[in-house]
This record gives C-alpha cells, structure tokens and sequence, in this order.
C-alpha cells in the first residue's frame, strides 16, 4: 500500500512545528503578542521588546529543542542504519558500543576534570569513537567483516566500557562527581546551549547526512555479505563508511545528551509500519519521527514535574508503552 | 564459433593446508547449462564461490569474458555475472519489487538510489520470471519457491551474461522445482543467458537436455572433475557407481512421437567390501 503524499509531509514538517511549539512551551509564560518581535529579534536587533524573553527563547529553549531533535534523529537513523547492516530488527544505534564508550570518556573527564569542562564532549566523542574502532577491529578478520564478529566485538567492548564506567563511578567522590556522573548517564537537555550546539551539531549532521546519502546502499547490505558482493557493492567498504556515519551521529548524539536508550531501537520499527521496509524512505522517516519524538519527550521531561526527569529514563517510561500499543495496534504489522 | 562467458583455468583451492580441489579446468560457452554435480562435500559451493569471487583461488585464475576475475570491482563483476543463492536469509519484510531492484546496485554509487530506468528494468525482470502480480507482497510472505523465482528476477535485473546458481531447488516441492528449472531452461533459450549451477539431481541435466537445452555436465568428486560432457553421454550407470559409490538403473520413457524422457532411479547403497573403499 502506498502511502499518501500527506503522510510523507505531515512526518517531514513535524519537528520543524514541534520546535516553533516548544519555544513557547515552559516555566516562564511568553505573551502570545510579542511572538513575532521575539522571533525577529536576532535579526533586527530592536531595542523595544522585553530582554528576559528573548534570552529564554534565544538562549535557552532553542539550543535546547534543535538539539533534542538533532539527537533524536541520530540516534534513529543509525538505529535504522544498524538494522539493516546487521540485518537484525533487534539491534539499535549502541550495537558497536559507541553509547559505553561515550558514557565511560564522559565519566572519566567528570572525574579528571569538572561537569562543566569541554573536555566531557571531547572525551565523550572521542572514547564513543575508540569503541567503535575496537568493535570494528575485533570483528574484522580476513579483510571481511562478518555480521556475527562484529555484533559479538560489540557486545564485548561494550561490557568491558560499562565495567569502566562503574570503576570511575567507584573511584568518583560520592558527593559532587558521583551523582554528576550518574545524572549525565541518564541524559539530559538541561544544561543545553549554544556550545553544545557547536560540538556536538557537526558530527551529527555529517553523520546524518551521510546516512540518508547512502540509504539505498543500506539496503543490498541487508542482504548479506554474500549477496551484497554479487549485486556488486563492495560489502566491506560500503558497511565501514555506513558504521563511520553512523558512529559520528550517535558520539555527537551522546556527548551532548548523554545516554539516551530506546530511541534508535523503537523509532526505525515506528517508521517500518508507516512506511515499510525500504530503508529508501525509512532512513529519512526515522530521520523526521525520531527528532519529533525526542522534542516531545524532552518537553515532558522539563515541564512534568518541577524539577527535570532525566529524559534517558523518560524514553523508555514513555516509549516502551507506546511501542507496545503500536505493535498491538498494527498486530505485529507484516512481521 | 562459440563465444566463452567464464573460463577457469587450473584451479586450485585450499582450505589451510586441505585441498578442496586441484587443477580444475573448463569453459562455459554462451547460451548453455553448465551443471555441476557431485557428492556432498566435494567441493560445489566452493568452486562456486571462486568463480563468483568471494573465495580466491589459491592457484590458477578465472576469466569472465577476457578479463581475470581478480581485475574486476564488484559492479563490473555484477554487471557479467549474477548469483541465485541456495537459501535466502529473509530477515527484513522488503516488498518482491525491492528486492528485485537490488539487481541494480551495481548501477548505482554509494550516494545514489537506482533510477526510474533501474525500476522499469526491474519490472521487466520480474515479467519474465512470471511473478509480476507479487510486486507489492512483502517477500515474507510468499513460499519458498517464489522466493526462488524472485531471486532469479534480481539477478536477471542485474542483466548478466552468467547466473551462477547453488542448488537452486534444494529446497522446494515437486511442482516448484519444475517451476525453478523450466525457468531456467527459459532463461537459457530466449535470453541466451548462460548458467553454471552445482545440484544434487542427475534428472536436472537429463531434464535439460531433453528440453534442447544446450548443457555440458561435469560429475566432481575428490576435488576434480571426473567425467564432463553431456548429459546423455556422462551420466551412466558406471559412473553414477564410480562417483557415489551406488547402484542405480538409467531409465527411458517414450512420451510422445517426438520426445522421450530419460530419468536415472537410485537401486542401492554398495555394501562395503574389505578393501573398504570411500564411503
């Protein structure tokens, strides 16, 4: 069945409404009138309208709701990425390991340095990246990367990364470092702003962008290594430049947000009931589902309760039930 | 003369230091059945993968057309030649349509989805299989047999000159296997498109050449070709004995004024003497 052109636009504007909604969405009421003038205000840089207003919008929820969306698309496209290539439905963005690398680089600075110190992203990116590498290098025998070693090296550096996590966790003062650490393994938005913005944006985008570009090709990678080679991509080639992109959007995910489970496991599955299997316009869906996802579920997390819910736990409070009312809802859609 | 789509010339293969087969040669002309047949384990797939480039041989080399196989990217190798694998993995729910267009792949870069063009050629394809009515099933759903059709269609989507099959029908009942090897017969005498395929049916090749289907039959056992040529000639009660060690009989049968068919039937299992031959 083919899906309207008005399915395809209502999924592709959502996030682009859901961050102009969540700008007024918050503690502190924003006056419907002065919209317009807030909104202009980067760009006429008029004296007139109230300062505090367009802080909270500029400053605050903005960098807030693109990097929510930002994140949430990554985690979902290379969610969808990861599925295909491991041709397994089970398999979500952390597969090679890159969220406990991420989360062990970013304990580790915690720990060395302080909760606000760059080097927490640059650590995040960069041990997200290492095992990734590792994952990559212990799967990789005779020039080929079977599915089976590489999802087993995953599963291994992942475990040995998270048993890092809880010796810097052990070793952390239990009074300020453990609980920072504790609370950025949770993931949040809050302290969201423009410099995560600037780290944390390019990576993503890059990865993204070059997971759409080569969506087709994800695909014949589904097929298998065997198939892959004789439809005439070279499987090897092709599956390292999709773990590359797929890599850079989550660490840049994670280094900014923390660990947000869930997302890249429930948003491709979302996107395969609406629009089927074809990562041609899976990859892209996800791309659009998972950024409205996650704005909304950050929006929850800061406005629920009076303090902020780590959204990581948010995900999967309101993720998981929802999925199960998806799956009940299409009965296991062709599955 | 006869044109060669794949040439292999003194091959060998091994496994660390266990030689799967030695010193195979042979030719596959344009617009013919090349059928390999042998006992488990002796080396099919393995010959197979060689000439579809997964494996390397250790020595000796492949041509496809005149060109090394080693010489060859993936997307020009999949331009020649296309693969029909002995059993489809189907993990993701794709619809029949885009599985078939995954034959175009070699067409396509890394960065870009097949053309309109790719689609109608994909359509094409799956008109000549005769599945096109499928286009829109998720191929989850469909039996094995069509899914053997389906991978038939990819592959001929891929335009090849050579489909390389594994036991195309190894898993199929009595009526899909017909359905697979009429096909292929099809394939072979309208598209002139050349097939080398390892099975485990001597009655494939009969079948075959009582089709008028051009087919060159080779029986490997021990890692070489033991016997090659057709059909008719090769597969005799003798060498059905020599190559599985078992008594059969060769029947024929008189359809029509103009056929008849040729059948060979399994007797029994030859009881092991002293000298305790292979098993």
């Amino acid at each position: 069945m083919k899906k309207s052109k008005f399915t395809y636009i209502l999924i592709f504007m959502s996030p682009f409404v859901l961050i102009f909604l969540t700008l007024f969405n918050g503690r502190y009421p924003i006056p419907l009138k002065d919209i317009p003038r807030i909104l202009a205000y980067p760009f006429s840089r008029s004296t007139l309208i109230n300062d505090t207003y367009s802080t909270i919008i500029w400053n605050i929820r903005m960098p807030r709701a693109m990097l929510s969306a930002l994140a949430g698309a990554s985690l979902a496209v290379s969610g969808a990425a990861f599925q295909g290539l491991f041709h397994n439905p089970l398999v979500n963005s952390g597969m090679l390991g890159v969220s406990s690398g991420s989360g062990f680089g970013a304990a580790l600075a915690i720990l060395l340095f302080a909760r606000s110190s760059p080097f927490v992203y640059i650590f995040a990116l960069i041990f997200g990246g290492i095992a990734v590498f590792l994952s990559y290098t212990i799967g990789r025998i005779y020039n080929t990367t079977p599915t089976i070693m590489l999802v087993l090296g995953g599963t291994v550096v992942s475990s040995i990364f998270s048993a890092l996590i809880s010796l810097v966790k052990y070793m952390a003062d239990p009074l300020n470092e453990l609980p920072a650490i504790t609370f950025w393994l949770m993931g949040s938005f809050a302290s969201a702003n423009a410099q995560d913005i600037l780290i944390g944006a390019p990576p993503m985008i890059l990865g993204i962008a070059g997971l759409i570009l080569m969506r087709w090709r994800i695909n014949v990678l589904s097929m298998g290594d065997r198939e892959a080679h004789t439809l005439g991509i070279s499987s090897s080639l092709n599956k390292l430049a999709a773990i590359i992109f797929a890599t850079l959007s989550t660490a840049g995910a994670v280094c900014v947000s923390g660990n947000i489970g869930w997302v890249g496991l429930i948003i491709p599955h979302v996107g395969r009931m609406i629009v089927g299997n074809d990562n041609n316009s899976l990859i892209p869906v996800s791309c659009a589902l998972g950024a409205s996802f996650l704005i909304i579920i950050d929006n929850i997390s800061r406005t629920l309760t009076g303090g902020e819910i780590p959204i990581g736990i948010l995900t999967s409070l309101v993720g998981g039930p929802f999925f199960i009312y998806l799956l009940k809802k299409t009965k296991g859609g062709s599955w | 003369m006869d044109k060669c789509t794949v040439q292999v010339n003194n091959a060998s293969f091994c496994y660390g230091s266990k030689k799967v087969f030695n010193n195979i040669s042979f030719k596959i002309k344009k617009g013919e059945v090349f059928c390999v047949l042998g006992p488990n384990g002796c080396g099919k797939t393995t010959l197979l993968d060689c000439v579809l480039g997964i494996l390397k041989l250790s020595e000796g080399n492949v041509l496809i057309g005149d060109t090394d196989l080693r010489d060859l990217r993936e997307n020009k190798l999949a331009e020649k030649m296309a693969y029909v694998p002995q059993t489809h993995e189907r993990s993701f729910p794709y619809k029949v349509k885009e599985i078939v267009l995954m034959g175009r792949a070699h067409k396509t870069s890394i960065f870009t989805s097949p053309s309109e063009e790719d689609k109608k050629i994909a359509m094409d394809a799956l008109e000549k299989v005769g599945i096109s009515e499928l286009a829109d099933v998720p191929y989850t759903q469909i039996s094995g047999g069509q899914c053997q059709l389906v991978m038939i269609a990819r592959a001929l989507a891929q335009q090849p000159e050579i489909i390389v099959m594994d036991e195309p029908t190894s898993h199929l009942d009595f009526k899909n296997e017909l359905v697979v090897l009429e096909t292929v017969a099809d394939l072979v005498k309208k598209h002139n498109i050349s097939i080398l395929m390892a099975t485990h049916f001597p009655n494939h090749a009969y079948y075959f050449e009582t089709n008028h289907v051009p087919t060159t039959l080779v029986l490997m056992n021990n890692g070489i070709f033991e016997e090659t040529g057709r059909p008719y000639g090769v597969l005799n009660e003798q060498n059905i004995l020599n190559t599985y060690n078992i008594n059969s009989k060769v029947l024929n049968f008189r359809l029509d004024e103009s056929t008849s068919i040729r059948q060979v039937v399994p007797i029994s299992l030859i009881k092991e003497k002293n000298q305790g031959g292979r098993k």
